[in-house]
């Protein structure tokens, strides 16, 4: 029975609004077996998926190297502390100080909130502009809004390369920038490319939100005296609400997971949580890594994503419905 | 307030055209409507008075000054529109008091004239509420508020009453029609509902297919529709519309299926010798027919059998068909209730009758006297094939 309620409560997490319409009682025998085939069809199908997030999490509390989340193992607190004091490799002796792990939540930040800032201001105004003004090659233009999002980054990435070597070799030799500036040009370009690549497909989800809203609610607006720019801050921009919403922990994910961009251009003394688990995994670091406290670095890694979950499942479900839009 | 004066105002959309070369004048202080069926271009028109669109050719003139350029910003009107296009992520007060925060006024002003103007449309008890959480004929109200607040010198109405039900779409007409009068001010009203327009409107404007059919009072549109699409546009159910044959022996007379024969006495003899018609079309509204077992004496008979009986509760529409097939509506009394296929007559008095040029839809009396009625419908010819052309 404990069983049953919590596969209901799986589907109802999955499902609220119909859950709650038909309660298990009520449903007809054949439908009631269809029902736990599908539940049955998609635990086997994200078993693999939630089995390695559980020995993830199980590992990062264990005192001992385990390999299934099976396994016998006691709990500790103890990769975590290693990983908040820095000692991230403890098997190599290597000494770090404390403030290196918080530089890298920082850093990981930074990436995420720039990338989430450059989409947000940019895609919002050309989508507004895509869904309300009549411009020469407008239908030209979204159609290769599209085709820039087909291209993967990585195949950007020589092109992009390029452009920072010659920048960054200007901005160095012929400027003599200083190592803070470079630095923190570096921040700004992964920033920027990285956002480049979320501009186009962003664009479209906020032309979405932006072409249901009546024609006459800005005409309305007009009428009443409003500027064109007032009619934008004051009636479009609190109407898409939802979609700024969608669109900001979007961009912020994307930021914030990011790691092609980051490892090409970002300097080694800056890893970002992603650049550093995967600098602990690649090559033959995983032969003297410990991989508990990398444990600890992912799970941390992992908060964004649950925050997402747990606080924006409603925003984004009347984000998709377009609620309190409509006129 | 404002008079609104519109000289050979033109809008296209790309190949179609939605409004041709209309000239109007909006009295000022009058409740004036622009009645026209669904895709006539009447909220076109409405949009281009209040400067969401620009006219393609043509000037839009307030008290003579050309406005045709300025942003809907620049105009002081306020606009009701069919969806109200209330703002929904703001309250009641809000929706009020938008127009005047965009003018920066003080906070005071600002909270005494909303409130002044919700009592006044008593919807003072919803100022905290949102849109979604009134009725709609409450939203209509803020819609109206929002658009009288800042006292403008122009009210736009695009048929604000089509979304509500039918006895909230009453009391409100009357409503409306008592705070124009108090007000004075300007408004051009939208509609598609002809017995909104006639019973409210100082001045009704027929449009159809972006052109302008005919201007006057209610009793004008509704006793002497100037061309047959009016007369078969407006009434409930519209004019009847008979085609008869003209003879000449030796006055000319209309003959009409049935057996009837009209005479008509001058000057309208005269203008149907003028015009040398060989066909006319007949027009009488329904009520204006009498039914009866015989036919009466000076009065135009035709004889036709009964179709169909509706009984509408106070009051009967029956339709007949006469005898080559042409269909006749009669409202009777409620006490007459013929049967189908029975043989009636319809008595329509002579001077209740209309007739129409065929070829141009003109009303006869309406067309200029014998000499200048062929360079009149000349000149219209032209302007017909210019429109054409342009519509290529």
């Amino acid at each position: 029975m404990q069983g049953e309620g919590l596969l209901a409560g799986l589907l109802g997490s999955l499902k609220p609004r119909r859950r709650r319409r038909q309660p298990t009682e009520e449903l007809p025998l054949a439908s009631r077996a269809v029902g736990y085939t599908v539940i049955a069809a998609l635990l086997a199908a994200s078993l693999p998926i939630i089995l390695s997030y559980t020995l993830l999490v199980e590992l990062s509390f264990s005192a001992s190297f385990i390999a299934t989340p099976f396994e016998k193992t006691s709990f500790t607190l103890e990769n975590w502390r290693l990983f908040f004091q820095g000692r991230l490799a403890p098997t190599a002796a290597q000494i770090y100080t404390p403030s290196y792990i918080r530089r890298m939540i920082l850093d990981t930040l930074i990436v995420a909130l720039g990338v989430m800032g450059v989409v947000v201001a940019s895609a919002t105004p050309a989508a507004y502009a895509f869904s309300r003004m009549n411009f020469r090659g407008r239908g030209a233009l979204m159609r290769f809004l599209i085709l820039l999002h087909a291209f993967p980054g990585v195949a950007l990435i020589i092109g992009v390369y390029a452009i920072y070597v010659y920048t960054y070799r200007r901005l160095a030799l012929g400027l003599h920038a200083g190592e803070a500036a470079l630095l923190a040009y570096a921040f700004l370009y992964v920033i920027v490319a990285r956002a480049s690549l979320e501009i186009p497909m962003s664009t479209w989800l906020m032309k979405g939100f932006f072409d249901r809203i009546p024609w006459e609610v800005e005409w309305a607006a007009l009428i009443d005296g409003a500027s064109r720019l007032r009619v934008f801050t004051r009636i479009m921009l609190p109407l898409v609400k939802p979609g700024l919403a969608a669109l900001s922990i979007f961009s912020f994910m994307a930021g914030w997971e990011e790691l092609i961009y980051v490892v090409v251009f970002l300097p080694s003394k800056a890893p970002t949580l992603a650049s550093y688990i995967h600098s602990q995994l690649s090559g033959g670091a995983i032969e003297t890594a410990y991989l508990p406290v990398v444990a600890a670095a992912a799970v941390v890694y992992l908060i964004p994503t649950i925050l997402f979950f747990v606080f924006t499942q409603s925003l984004l479900v009347e984000a998709a419905e377009g609620a309190g839009v409509k006129a | 307030m404002v008079e609104v004066e519109l000289r050979g105002v033109w809008k296209r959309f790309g190949d179609f055209v939605a409004v041709k070369n209309v000239n109007l004048r909006f009295p000022d202080g009058k409740f004036s409507s622009i009645l026209g069926p669904s895709g006539s271009g009447k909220t076109t028109l409405l949009y281009l008075i209040a400067g969401i669109y620009k006219p393609s050719r043509g000037e839009i003139l307030f008290d003579g000054e050309d406005v045709s350029q300025l942003p809907p910003n620049k105009r002081n009107v306020g606009l009701v529109f069919q969806n109200y296009a209330l703002y929904p992520h703001m309250t009641v007060y809000e929706n009020i008091a938008f127009p005047l925060t965009i003018k920066g006024l003080p906070r005071g002003e600002i909270e005494e004239r909303v409130h002044s103007v919700a009592r006044m449309l008593h919807i003072d008890e919803l100022l905290d509420r949102y849109p979604h959480q009134i009725s709609g004929g409450q939203q209509q109200r803020v819609a109206l508020a929002r658009a009288l607040v800042k006292e403008p010198a122009l009210l736009l109405l695009d048929e604000p009453l089509s979304n509500l039900d039918a006895l909230v779409r009453l009391e409100i007409r009357g409503e409306l029609k008592r705070l124009q009068r108090r007000l004075g001010i300007t408004t051009i009203y939208v509609t598609h509902d002809q017995s909104e327009a006639l019973a409210m409107a100082d001045l009704i404007a027929v449009i159809h297919r972006g052109e302008i059919q005919q201007v006057g009072s209610p009793e004008d549109v509704y006793r002497r529709p100037r061309n047959l699409f009016v007369a078969g546009f407006i009434g409930m159910p519209p004019a009847n519309l008979v085609k008869a044959t003209v003879t000449r022996a030796p006055a000319p007379c209309v003959v009409i299926a049935g057996g009837g024969e009209y005479c008509p006495g001058e000057p309208l003899a005269s203008k149907l010798e003028a015009l040398g018609l060989e066909a006319v079309v007949v027009a009488f509204r329904p009520e204006d027919v009498v039914l009866g077992e015989h036919p009466m004496e000076d009065y135009v008979s035709l004889e036709a059998e009964v179709y169909v009986v509706e009984t509408l509760g106070r009051e009967n529409l029956v339709t007949l068909r006469l005898p080559d097939g042409q269909a006749v509506k009669a409202i009777t009394s409620p006490l007459l209730n013929p049967r189908p296929g029975d043989k009636m007559y319809v008595n329509v008095e002579p001077s209740k009758i209309l007739l129409y040029d065929p070829e141009t839809e003109l009303n006869i009396e309406a067309i200029e006297a014998a000499p200048a009625a062929r360079p009149v419908s000349l000149a219209e010819a032209s302007e017909r094939r210019r429109a054409a052309q342009e519509e290529d």
